[in-house]
């Protein structure tokens, strides 16, 4: 991760060039160190030190001061406290005190009496380039030739938020205005060039640039660490076999929705727990958006244009959620997929959101795997088989029969696909009385292609619920789940 | 859309039929990629539930248009 300060700057970003050899010394009047060591100054000035001033030009009083007021000396040599003393050779920077430490001062200036009637250590104040109010300016000041994004002005009496929806740049919720500053600080998050390019985004095939996809991600309201699982997320819904184009174009509501592997599910506070589908976590709320958002703002996906569906559902704000992989017994869906374990990773399916599954009586794993497949059957429409994708999410109190029977994933999903081959004369056009089902099925259908089913285990501890996210049409001409991973977490 | 961009690219006359439902979305992404027309045949919607009979009859009202879009032809010629 690369620092959102500004001291990894150097001299070239802001025009700036200190003086190439000996001692530099930075200061600002606003800081009760600076002015314990004022006396010690002008002595170090005529041995030929440079001494910077942040705040005040002519502090201290009687000595020569370069007036630092713009920081860019300040940025330029990193200066994280005041008062620094640097000692230079040939461009570089061969020592360092912050704060007031008599003892390496003197070692560093050479002078064997200096201060001798000051204490002897004193801390220093953090440097004005980490004044919050001052700290946006740098930041562009230092960076912002890294952004190649199109300014857009608002005029002053223009509500951020409403000027925002009316650009169309919303999905209707209230945005994060995408300032400099923010996909700045959002960039920081990566450390991927700004120009580099993440994924090419349908419908339109708009090549996304990592920069393009932190300015939605500032939009979504995600924080820099999230901006990792957002790459990684666009690029798996921009992989051809998930092909979000016919996802988005179809009548049917499903849309991506993104569940996120390893530990970086834990470090960014992505919730795997109670109300893990549902609201209130940042990272949950946020990802799903911002890569909803980046199919909007880049690939041109609107509702009422390309995007057709009929109903379309709340989840095509953002779905994200992680599995608990800490307190389930089985091995994680990603491992199943090909991640080695411990690795953080993601995987984008295709859902039109959840839907809860009830047994609270069962406590046999035949019992409740029966229930469970009585639930899944209804994906899509019950005598279609197969059709439709789909996502179990199985709560802890659920998955913990299977676990306590010794049932291991595969064992559970065998099961299930055992009870969800489904006989021909059930699925038959107007059997049961109703006209939609399968052409004169001959012999028995699976509900779920190979693969087409993906099982995770997430929730509360308390609840004997689970949920069935339906999905789209699965493989070819549909879209299949990808799992990538993310190569920074 | 792009499969008939990536067609006409190659020298290969191409046209697409979709419902009737599907012209805005067309249109939209028409202008994105900066097509100034569409040779798009539109039937009636909806598809999903037609018979086979239904559609050959679809089919057949619709072939003159899909002709007259790949040849620049009158659909009544």
């Amino acid at each position: 991760m690369r620092p959102v300060t500004t001291t990894a700057t150097t001299a070239a970003s802001t025009g700036v060039e200190p003086p190439a050899d000996g001692l530099v010394v930075v200061v600002k009047q606003d800081c009760p160190t600076c002015q314990l060591v004022a006396p010690v100054l002008g002595e170090l000035v005529d041995r030929g030190a440079t001494v910077y001033s942040q705040d005040d030009p002519a502090f201290p009083p009687g000595v020569e001061v370069r007036d630092d007021t713009a920081l860019d000396a300040s940025v330029a040599l990193g200066i994280d406290v005041v008062p620094t003393l640097l000692r230079r050779e040939g461009g570089r920077e061969t020592a360092r005190a912050e704060g007031w430490d008599r003892a390496t001062w003197r070692e560093l200036s050479g002078v064997a009496d200096l201060g001798a009637d000051l204490p002897d250590w004193k801390p220093g104040c953090g440097s004005r380039t980490h004044d919050p109010a001052v700290a946006d300016a740098m930041l562009v000041r230092a960076r912002g030739h890294e952004l190649t994004a199109r300014r857009v002005e608002l005029a002053g009496l223009e509500d951020e938020a409403e000027a925002l929806y009316d650009r169309g740049w919303t999905d209707g919720l209230p945005v994060v205005a995408p300032t400099p500053p923010r996909v700045l600080r959002m960039l920081a998050g990566t450390t991927r060039a700004p120009d580099e390019v993440v994924a090419v985004v349908p419908p339109n095939l708009v090549p996304a640039t990592v920069e393009k996809v932190a300015i939605n991600a500032v939009l979504a309201g995600c924080r820099p660490e999230y901006l990792p699982v957002v790459l990684a997320a666009v690029e798996a819904v921009c992989a051809e076999e998930f092909n979000a184009h016919g996802l988005l174009a179809t009548t049917w509501g499903a849309a991506p929705a993104v569940l996120v592997h390893g530990p970086v599910a834990r470090r960014i506070g992505v919730n795997s727990g109670g109300n893990a589908l549902g609201q209130g976590t940042r990272a949950n709320s946020t990802i799903g958006r911002a890569v909803q958002l980046v199919i909007r703002n880049v690939g041109g996906g609107r509702p009422g244009e390309v995007d057709r569906a009929t109903l379309g559902q709340p989840g095509k704000v953002g779905l994200c959620f992680a599995e608990d992989e800490e307190s389930s017994p089985w091995e994680p869906l990603s491992v199943g997929r090909g991640v080695p374990a411990g690795t953080s990773a993601v995987t984008v399916f295709a859902t039109e959101g959840p839907r809860g599954v009830v047994d609270q009586i069962s406590r046999t794993p035949e019992s409740l795997a029966r229930s469970l497949a009585v639930a899944l059957r209804g994906v899509g429409h019950p005598k279609l088989a197969p059709g439709f994708d789909a996502m179990l999410v199985l709560s802890p109190e659920h998955v913990a029969v299977f676990a306590e029977a010794g049932w291991d994933r595969a064992r559970f999903t065998a099961a299930l696909a055992e009870l969800l081959l489904l006989p021909p004369e059930e699925l038959a056009r107007g059997a049961d009385g109703i006209e939609e089902g399968v052409p004169e099925p001959t012999r028995p259908r699976p509900k779920f292609r190979p693969d087409g089913l993906l099982v995770a285990v997430a929730g509360g501890g308390a609840g004997k619920f689970s949920a069935v996210l339906g999905g789209w049409v699965g493989g070819p001409g549909g879209s299949s789940p990808v799992t990538r991973v993310i190569e920074e977490a | 859309m792009h499969d008939l961009a990536a067609l006409e690219a190659d020298g290969v006359t191409a046209t697409f039929v979709a419902s009737s439902e599907f012209v805005t979305a067309t249109d939209a992404q028409a202008r994105a990629l900066g097509f100034a027309s569409v040779p798009a045949v539109y039937v009636a919607h909806p598809i999903q539930d037609r018979t086979d009979p239904e559609m050959a009859a679809l089919a057949d009202e619709a072939l003159p248009r899909v002709l007259a879009a790949v040849t620049g032809a009158s659909p009544a010629g």
